[in-house]
Parts: structure tokens; sequence; C-alpha cells
């Protein structure tokens, strides 16, 4: 384990994170219903690539219309990259979290961020609010949900003096109890019928809806939240430290928490736009990397997005293969496999929280 | 160094505790700050630190008021080992004492292999060579004590506030520290509750008792069993061994008899 920790172990990991990724989308783009060989889909993407950087014409034997070209690149290779950008953005704000309320149990939606999607979702789907927003309205709404609950716990942690993480956690759960009993009461005045079913679906997860525009969008969200959270390395080792002591080695972390906990929520805000909640891997991932690799976050943040990413891309695919003839909700997958594994983790490792072994 | 307080007051949680302090510790001074718990000792040093905001007098470094420098300026100058170092996260000793170097830091600047280097001497000079990759959680109380006491000696800063530094520690190390941050010859201003250790080490020494200055002389003037008696409510003997001050307590309840 120590090996792991040093610095030639974290470049190697890191190297090996970063060249399993592209590989994966590959390999995992073969597996479905019909398995297709990984080099046909290597030429499908390969070509078009081409296509979109260096212009090339491509071959008829591989182009649009081609069954191998639209399975690949029309119907898998979207799910796949929008799996590993979810699973980016999560790990990282999982990672932000537990830094920002210096709480090794928070994870991307702990300030009511879930609940507050939820809600919006609940709206769009059953009162139709929001209809007016185009094809996603529902993720629109649950976006706007997110989004106005983040900045409702951040102004009610900051009355009566500076937010501090126990103020944040507060009232993120106090808004999250009454978020959650309004999506409930939504659901329970319409009835439980095919909407309802609709809405719960969707707190489950999915990754269906994924499409190359979408995908666009969270490829940049993850690439700017990555660049954002490894410049924020510091402040976030100094958050673990208190505000006490960061003040006396010169930092006043209470702008650096603001902008963490906005760009965490706008981060986690666009994952529940693309991909509804996905519960378990903000939570997990982060700290799976911390028992390898240690809590210095100029470690931490890069690795826990690359494992991220790959954690839910492979997940995604096991979703699809599990059940024959269905697919499994990606988020009950994840907190299926996910617990046991940390568990285990957790148990034969020597994983220490501040006061002792865990 | 010279550092000098001015009419501290403050209020943390809106009672004020502090009743405004005056003290001074010139450069090279190791000044001990004493008194029973409550006092007020902690709350002090947290002002000076800035962890607290005062609600009033001043704090002044080589004569230029706290609040005229940022932060970051004033974590150059002065570095504080506080009580209580328990974190909900595990971080390597490496990783901790490195952290001390953030006030020389830019805003994205890495650590470089001269901050690696200043970190393992301080490392060194604590007595733990070679605990670097250790786990900080794994450590017992007193090597977690050393470790803080690194992170400030990597600070590098002309100023040291200690807050009862020796809590933790085994009496070698007790010793050992307050040789080692003698030693230094840095401004030195730590809140000692045993007062042995306090007229050992200190050049000058400041009592504090419900928020006010009750006392302050070099050791031998201070310490005098009326004022033990009348500070700590404790009877005690003074006696002079081999040159150095020995205060002895005697129980209560032994008095008379």
């Amino acid at each position: 384990m120590r090996a792991l920790r040093s610095r030639t172990g974290f470049l190697l990991a890191l190297g090996v994170l970063a060249a399993a990724l592209p590989v994966s989308l590959a390999v995992a783009a073969s597996f479905g219903t019909n398995a297709l060989p990984v080099d046909q889909v290597y030429t499908v993407i390969r070509w078009e690539l081409g296509r979109l950087l260096l212009d090339q014409t491509i071959p008829a034997q591989w182009a649009p219309g081609t069954a191998v070209h639209d399975v690949v690149w029309l119907i898998r290779l979207p799910r796949l990259v929008l799996a590993a950008t979810v699973g980016v953005c999560l790990s990282l704000c999982g990672v932000a979290m537990q830094a920002v309320v210096q709480n090794p149990l928070a994870d991307p939606y702990i300030l009511g961020i879930s609940s507050g999607a939820s809600l919006g979702a609940t709206l769009a789907v059953l009162l139709g609010v929001g209809a007016a927003l185009g094809q996603n309205a529902v993720g629109v709404m649950a976006f706007l949900g997110a989004l106005a609950v983040s900045c409702a716990v951040v102004f009610l942690a900051n009355l009566g003096g500076r937010a501090s993480p126990v103020k944040l956690l507060l009232a993120g759960s106090a808004l999250s109890a009454v978020c959650g009993a309004f999506s409930n009461f939504v659901v329970y005045q319409t009835g439980p019928d095919q909407a309802a079913s609709q809405v719960m679906r969707w707190t489950m997860g999915s990754l269906a809806a994924a499409s190359w525009p979408v995908n666009g969008v969270m490829l940049g969200i993850a690439l700017l939240g990555t660049v954002f959270f490894l410049s924020q390395s510091r402040g976030l080792n100094l958050m673990l430290l208190g505000d006490e002591t960061a003040r006396t080695l010169g930092v006043d972390l209470h702008r650096r928490r603001l902008a963490c906990l906005a760009a965490a929520a706008l981060m986690t805000g666009f994952a529940v736009w693309a991909a509804g909640i996905i519960g378990f891997v903000g939570l997990v991932v982060p700290h799976v990397v911390r028992m390898l690799f240690g809590t210095d976050h100029r470690r931490l943040v890069p690795l826990s997005a690359l494992t991220g990413g790959l954690f839910l891309l492979w997940a995604d695919v096991l979703c699809r293969v599990i059940l024959p003839g269905s697919e499994l909700p990606v988020g009950i997958l994840t907190s299926m496999l996910g617990a046991p594994v940390f568990l285990w983790l957790m148990a034969r490792g020597r994983y220490h929280f501040g006061g002792g072994a865990a | 160094m010279k550092l000098e307080v001015r009419g501290l007051r403050a209020a943390p949680g809106g009672q004020e505790i502090l009743h405004g302090i005056d003290l001074e510790a010139h450069s090279g001074q190791m000044v001990g700050l004493i008194g029973p718990n409550g006092s007020g000792k902690s709350t002090l040093l947290r002002c000076i630190c800035r962890a607290l905001q005062p609600t009033g007098g001043a704090v002044l470094l080589d004569g230029s008021g706290l609040e005229q420098m940022n932060l970051r300026q004033s974590a150059q100058k002065m570095a504080v080992v506080a009580q209580h170092n328990a974190y909900a996260f595990d971080f390597t000793v490496e990783e901790l004492v490195l952290l001390g170097r953030t006030p020389h830091k830019r805003p994205l600047e890495r650590d470089t292999s001269a901050d690696r280097r200043i970190a393992a001497q301080a490392l060194a000079q604590v007595g733990l060579a070679g605990f670097g990759p250790r786990s900080y959680a794994t450590l017992s109380g007193g090597e977690q004590q050393r470790v803080i006491l690194a992170r400030a000696l990597a600070q590098q800063t002309p100023c040291l506030l200690l807050d009862e530094p020796t809590n933790h520690l085994d009496i070698k190390y007790q010793l050992d520290m307050l040789d080692l941050v003698r030693g230094l010859g840095r401004t030195v201003l730590a809140a000692l509750h045993d007062l042995n250790l306090a007229a050992a080490y200190c050049d000058w020494l400041y009592a504090l008792q419900d928020g006010r200055l009750v006392g302050s002389g070099a050791p031998q003037d201070l310490l005098t069993p009326a004022f033990i008696r009348r500070v700590y409510g404790v009877n005690a003997q003074v006696q002079q061994l081999d040159g150095q001050l020995v205060v002895l307590y005697r129980p209560a309840r032994r008095e008379g008899t």
C-alpha cells in the first residue's frame, strides 16, 4: 500500500488510469445485445474522429447508415461517454463536498441537491411545469431545482455569521426534508400512475438519454471542473485542517469554500440534468482513492476524476448485460456494487479517519 | 521580531473574556503566559494569531498593526502550535508539515524540493526524522504534537505562538521541545500550565486571571508562594535548586497540620 503513496506510485497510477479511459470506451462499446469485435469499434471511432478533426471522408463501409457505425457511434458510445463524464463530475463533487463540510460522509447530494432536483423533476413530470423548456424539460427543471436548493442552503448557512461546515450540513438536511416532503405531496396528490413511476425511474438514475449534444456539454463541464478543483487542491487540503489553522497559515477559507460549493453545485446540477440521480459514486470513489493514495488533494482530485469516470462507465456496461433483454437503472447498480466493495476495503485496509482506525 | 499587545479585548460568543490585555515580547525573548484554566490564555493567543477577531485593542509586530497586513503576510511572521490538532481526514506527516509552507506560496505554486528539504529538516529538529510517510492519525498524541511543531517550524517565521505545547508529551519530550524552541532564538509567546517549565525556560512571565493581567515579571520575581496562592488558589513552596527555581505544591487538606 505504501508504494502507491510514493510519487512514482502516483504518476504510474495516473498514467494507467488515463490510458484505461479511452481503451475502456472502445472495449465497452463492443459489449451489448450484439457483441461487436473491438477492432470494428476502433475503426468506427477512428474514422469519426478523422472526420471531426481532420475533415477526412469516411469510407462507405463504415459510413453513417451502416449498422456497425450506428450502433457504435449513435447508440453505445454516447451513452458510455455520458457515463464517464457524469462519473468524473460526481466523484470530483464528492471530493469537494467532503472537504468543504469536513465530513467523510458527505457526497455530491449532501446539500439538498438531490431532493431539490427531485422536486424539480416531480413538478415537471406530474404537473407539467416547465414544459416550455423543450425536450429535456425534466432534466432542466431538476437542474434548476438543484441550483435553487444549493443557493438556499448557502444563504441559510450564512445567516447570523459565516457559514461553517456544521451549519451547511444542518441547512442542507433541513431543506432536503422540506423538498422531499413537497415531492411526496405532489406524487401523493396526483396518484400513483405512470407519471409517478417516471419520477421514480428518474431518481434512480439513467444514462439512456445520452446524445452527442448532451455529451458536448458534459465533457466541457467535466474538464472545466477538473481544472478548477486541481487549482484548488491546496485550499481543499487546508479545509480539512479547519478555518482557524488555515488562517494561521495565511489563508481565509470563506471565499474558497463558497467557490468550491458553487462549482460543485453546478457540476452536480448538470450531472442530474443529464442522468438523474446516481447514488454512491460520489461518496465511495473519493474514499477508495483516499485509502490507496492518501488525502493530499493534488493527487486525490485527478485520480478520483479518472476512477469515477471508469467506475460509472463499467457500471453502465454491467447494467446493460446483467438482465437479459432489459436494463437495470445505473443508480441501483452503483449502490449494490459500490457498497460491499467499499465495506470490504474499509474492513481490510488500514483506513483512518482523524480519530483512529475506521 | 518584537510582539506587542495593546489593550486587547475579546468577546467570543458575545461575552467579554479578555478585558484589555497589554504585553510585549522582545526580539528573541521567550515569554510565558500563565494562569489557571479559563483565565483567557488560549483566547489571547487566538486573537494574536488572528484565529479570533478581537473586539478592541491592537496587536503589533515590530510596530506595525496586524490589521494592516493580510493573512498571508502575518502568517509569514508568526506560526502557531495550537492545542487541539485532530483532523477528520488522515494526512501523512510530510503532507501536514509541507502545509506549513503555504504562506510562502503563490496561489497555484507547487511544493518544490526546497520546501521538501525544509519540511524534512523541521521533522528532524523535533526528533521525527523519517516519519514523513507515516500516517498522522496513527501517531501518539505526543508525536502528533511534535508534527504540528514541525509544521510551525517549516513556516520559518521570526515569531512563534505556542498554546500548551507540552500537553501530551512525556517529560523528556516536554524538556526537549522547550529546549528546542528556546534554542531557535525566535520571539516566542507560550501559554504554559506547568509553572516549573515556565520558570525554567521563560525570560519573562505574564499571569492572567479572569481575562485580566494580574502580574508580570521575571520568573524568580513573579513566582512567590503568595502569588501562586492568589492566582491558582493552592499552597506552594518555591525553592532554588542548583540555581533553578522549583515550585512544590502541597495538598490543601494538609494545610495547618
